[in-house]
């Protein structure tokens, strides 16, 4: 028995090694906090040792990606583990899309990555948003 | 001149959902950025998943520190499913629980509290750290 | 019926242990014979995250269905241990010390906390719900949840 209410998982790159990794956490879970009625966040790393209730959801429910680098981790596993993702997107592609450059910092970002935060978690929305449109 | 000494890897599990996954992750960054720069390295667990040639050579060839957020274990599992056994696994609760007093919060991000807790946890992983590059070179 | 009843909210699967009596404060018991072995729901366990801190009492203490038997502490909420039966607490779970995650890992299994001698098993078993009741009752719950959350 499911309590049914549209929601879209996200997958964020875990990134551990480089900037972006962290710019993409740092938007998704922005993402998450402002659309808490359609977004979940779908923890990467359980994901893939066999989260049964991750695995399930993306099977269910369609998913976004939000990549750091173009080893494509969190695109390339949720394919391989539930299925094609709706919409993959590319740190390194918004960032030129936005002319911002990439991070530096691995960790505690301030105002001077704000705005890559923000057009990063302004893509995800928009593609939350087009992915229920056509739900 | 000397030998050039073998790094040891630590490995949050990085979990998006729970403060320890935060917790694991600012460890990790305190060894790599400012305790032991020149000794520890990371990689992103997903790496080993999808087998990155150079993610899994250097799990394979270092010893490797896991710190995971919650007794899911993604990060030690994530390293034994290549066939590489972890030198020393670490649960992030575990620091919490040994100083109560600085409770972490945070999901993405831990905060300041959370900061000073990395600090501590990541002063006593340097040990073990310490040990494992000790015993390497042996 | 398979082993456990399921409800799934966002990405969460909340299970209930078929077979296993249910209170409303969200603790489990097995009744073999005369002695239950107690625990945590699944939806309890799910709703106060991961257990940092966990305080017993010692065996040998009696003690009442409804009465405090200890505390669990997580990262969200310190909370009681709520006795879902009377009688002499006759076991500690011997992990619980070293491995108090368990209540979270394995709730209706390695999770379990006490073995209470029953001092009334029929009176028990009449209070306590049946694994399909008390699923009605969770759902509820998961409900009103949903609804705070988004309306």
């Amino acid at each position: 028995m499911d309590i049914q209410v549209a929601k879209v998982g996200v997958v964020s790159c875990s990134g551990e090694e480089i900037p972006e990794g962290t710019l993409c956490r740092l938007a998704c879970r922005r993402v998450l906090d402002e659309r808490p009625g359609e977004t979940v966040t779908i923890c990467l790393p359980l994901f893939i040792a066999g989260g049964e209730e991750e695995r399930t959801f993306a099977s269910n429910y369609p998913t976004i990606t939000v990549d750091g680098c173009d080893k494509l981790c969190a695109a390339k596993a949720t394919e391989m583990l539930s299925g094609k993702p709706s919409k993959s997107l590319s740190i390194p592609e918004i960032l030129q899309k936005h002319g911002l450059p990439p991070p530096v910092k691995l960790r505690h970002f301030g105002p001077e990555e704000e705005a890559a935060v923000k057009a990063v978690a302004a893509e995800i929305a928009r593609a939350v948003d087009e992915v229920l449109e056509e739900e | 001149m000397g030998e050039k000494r073998k790094k040891v890897v630590v490995l949050p599990c990085s979990g998006m959902g729970k403060v320890f996954g935060a917790l694991a992750r600012e460890t990790t960054y305190e060894l790599l950025e400012r305790v032991r720069p020149h000794q520890v390295v990371t990689t992103c667990l997903p790496l080993l998943v999808i087998k990155d040639p150079d993610a899994v050579a250097l799990v394979t060839e270092n010893p490797v520190i896991t710190i995971d957020g919650c007794p899911k274990d993604c990060a030690k599992k994530s390293v034994e499913a290549l066939g590489v056994q972890v030198a020393k696994t670490y649960e992030a609760i575990k620091f919490y629980k040994e100083h109560k007093d600085l409770k972490p919060e945070g999901l993405a991000e831990v905060n300041a509290t959370g900061r000073k807790l990395a600090a501590v946890a990541a002063e006593e992983v340097a040990r073990m750290v310490d040990e494992l590059a000790a015993g390497e070179e042996k | 019926m398979g082993e456990f009843l399921e409800a799934a909210f966002e990405k969460f699967i909340f299970k209930v242990k078929v077979g296993y009596l249910y209170s409303r404060e969200e603790f489990w018991a097995d009744i073999q014979g005369s002695v239950a072995t107690v625990g945590l729901t699944d939806f309890l366990q799910k709703s106060r995250g991961d257990v940092a801190f966990l305080e017993t009492v010692e065996p040998g203490l009696e003690v009442k269905r409804g009465d405090e038997i200890g505390k669990i502490e997580t990262i969200k909420a310190t909370f009681g241990i709520m006795a879902p039966v009377s009688g002499k607490v006759v076991e500690v779970n011997p992990e619980m010390d070293a491995s108090p995650y368990l209540i979270n890992h394995d709730p209706y299994g390695g999770g379990w906390i006490y073995r209470i001698e029953l001092s009334n098993p029929e009176a028990d078993k009449g209070q306590l719900l049946q694994a399909s009741q008390y699923f009605e009752l969770m759902k509820n719950k998961i409900a009103q949840e949903a609804k705070k959350l988004y309306g």
